[in-house]
């Protein structure tokens, strides 16, 4: 007999519109996700009972390896501050990891050239009592630590995490600086926040000597900052940036013509995992009779025990937790990343490990080079195979200019950068090169991740 | 309520199995297709929102992305044909290979494309020929066999 019911599947339509909303509202459906994905893993869990005991020696870290973690930590702090500047006397580096990019409502603050434009410091308002509004990484200029209930903080308490205004913010102030042109003398300039379709996070919106800046026919020049004294009063000799010319180049009879200069930070937000405030004597009267200062962020570990999932051989595990942990926390073993991990209901909890991510990492870099500084970058996965893994690097970090834009990335041990509140700076990925073929592209030897294995799972404190 | 319960408990299941089909060295293919094929040619219609749910959560334990993107990924295919199955002869072993090729392209597809606007990227994006190939090739062989196990065959529309 011929079916004769509507063809229209309403109930299939409405499950997609539902599944829409879920995506629009994830906070809201993420308990139900945790109970239904949770579900799904009991029978692997049962299962897993099978499978032995968890082991730790098989990812046990060298006494070299363990060493490295000190190294890092010992360079990002030797080249996070400039060599020799007399704006620094008087005063004391207090070192910040970055935990996130500022946001918006559900949206991250985007400011000039498309850029994020505030950050998240691992610190407290409070903790950073008696600093400098200033915050640098090197020799650059990266923004101006806001003060809680006021301007872009106007939310914030000075229990929260510190918000950091970076230069290409909309509301950041005009900078007077110099451009540095070879064998001239330097030219002044007004510099401010590009609009956010600009083709750089900053533009020059006023010159000194306009004829001069109309002439202009190389771009990659430094752009430095001029002494000014204001609320955010800033010191002179710190890099913005690069320029990057709009106009026309020279032709054969005629001369360059230049439309727009916009200077190209060198510091770019998402690859940014520290930073550096200076505590002087002189306290903030909005910050007195808070707490001082107190050490960067614990993040307190919880014991877990991680499964492979059969026939997830693409990075997938099945994590048994005694705890809850975070959404996005580091599963680690022995100062190793592992992966990121999903909590869900019932005990249970899913890690992709790095291999098998495809998400945009903070990452840092430390050179073999003993002379050279870690280079902090932003990457993405775009191919496992075996125990290699392929890196698109999508940003680096430069806070020294000598005429080139551009590093050369060399071997080296690649880190976690701030990859979130419990995904922190400093834990161990693997060995890395450069890809021989492709320069923009970095090969990590990731060893596999076979379970059973009792691993930690990192959480911050303040987040329980 | 027993059939809905064995869904639930063994149908995630084989996301798993499938990947264990390919440990084993046998050829990889997308068991998305197997699982989509199923809904839109053969499974009760009224049943068809839950029994996706169901197969999403499998899809869930092997993907990074989060549920309701499995939903929409399995579900938008089996939402294109699911209407046409009244004039579709889904017995006939050619219709099954073609649609099967062609959900073998469109689940990676869809996973790439929401996972970009979505901001939830995801290592199943990536299309495989041999995979697409294995694909028209398994999925309606195994299908038929597939369609006689529980729980599968207790969600067969009795046509």
């Amino acid at each position: 007999m011929r079916d004769r019911r509507p063809a229209f599947p309403v109930g299939l339509y409405g499950m997609l519109l539902f599944a829409l909303c879920w995506l629009v509202l994830p906070v809201v459906f993420a308990p139900l996700e945790g109970v239904l994905v949770g579900a799904g893993t009991l029978v692997v869990r049962a299962a897993a009972v099978l499978a032995g005991t968890p082991v730790e020696a098989a990812v046990a870290a060298t006494p070299a390896e363990r060493g490295l973690v000190v190294d890092l930590a010992a360079r990002l702090q030797a080249h996070a501050v400039p060599a020799s500047a007399d704006w620094t006397n008087g005063t004391a580096p207090v070192h910040c990891a970055v935990i996130a990019l500022g946001r918006r409502g559900a949206r991250e603050a985007i400011g000039g050239g498309g850029e994020p434009c505030e950050i998240l410091l691992d610190h407290t308002y409070a903790e950073l009592v008696g600093c400098r509004t200033l915050v640098t990484k090197g020799n650059v200029l990266v923004g101006w630590l806001q003060r809680p209930g006021s301007g872009i903080a106007a939310d914030d308490t000075l229990d929260d995490f510190a918000r950091v205004m970076l230069v290409n913010h909309p509301q950041a102030p005009a900078l007077h600086a110099e451009l540095h042109e070879p064998a001239a003398t330097p030219l002044r300039l007004v510099v401010r926040a590009a609009k956010v379709a600009d083709p750089a996070s900053l533009r020059v919106d006023l010159w000194h000597d306009p004829w001069r800046a109309s002439r202009l026919d190389r771009a990659g020049l430094p752009v430095f900052t001029r002494a000014a004294i204001g609320e955010q009063s800033t010191p002179a000799g710190l890099l913005l940036g690069t320029t990057r010319i709009w106009g026309y180049a020279a032709d054969r009879d005629g001369e360059p013509f230049t439309l727009g200069v916009f200077v190209l930070p060198t510091v770019s937000a998402r690859a940014l995992s520290h930073v550096v405030l200076w505590r002087g004597a002189a306290i903030d009267p909005a910050l007195a009779g808070a707490r001082p200062a107190a050490a960067a962020r614990t993040l307190v570990p919880s014991r877990a025990v991680l499964h492979d999932l059969p026939g997830a051989t693409h990075g997938r595990h099945l994590l048994v937790t005694t705890a809850t942990p975070m959404a996005g926390a580091a599963a680690v073993a022995d100062g190793r990343l592992l992966g990121l991990v999903r909590p869900l209901a019932f005990g249970s909890a899913l890690m992709t490990t790095f291999a098998a991510s495809r998400q945009r990492w903070s990452l840092v870099l430390l050179p073999d080079a003993a002379a050279e500084p870690p280079l902090e970058l932003q990457a993405e996965v775009v191919a496992d195979d075996g125990d290699a893994v392929r890196l698109r690097v999508l940003a680096h970090i430069v806070t020294e200019v000598d005429g080139a834009r551009q590093v050369r990335i060399g071997a080296g041990w690649l880190f976690t950068g701030t990859n979130g509140l419990a995904c922190p700076s400093g834990l161990r990925i693997g060995r890395c090169e450069p890809d021989p073929v492709d320069p923009r592209f970095l090969l990590v030897s990731v060893p596999r991740v076979r379970g059973p294995l009792a691993v930690d799972v990192l959480a911050s404190a303040e987040a329980r | 309520m027993k059939r809905w319960l064995l869904w639930f408990l063994l149908a995630p299941q084989t996301f798993l199995l499938a990947g264990l089909w390919h440990d084993v060295g046998l050829p990889a293919f997308e068991i998305g297709a197997l699982a989509c094929l199923h809904l839109a040619l053969f499974a009760e219609r009224r049943s068809v929102p839950w029994l996706l749910l169901g197969l999403a959560m499998g899809r869930a334990l092997v993907d990074d992305a989060s549920l309701p993107i499995h939903l929409l990924v399995l579900g938008i295919p089996v939402a294109v044909l699911l209407p046409l199955r009244t004039v579709l002869p889904g017995a006939w072993l050619p219709l099954q290979v073609a649609v099967a090729l062609l959900y073998a392209v469109a689940i990676p597809k869809l996973s790439l494309l929401l996972g970009v606007v979505f901001a939830q990227p995801t290592a199943a994006g990536r299309l495989d020929g041999g995979v697409v190939a294995w694909s028209a090739v398994l999925v309606p062989a195994l299908l038929v066999g597939l369609r006689r196990l529980p729980p599968w065959a207790a969600f067969e529309e009795v046509r």
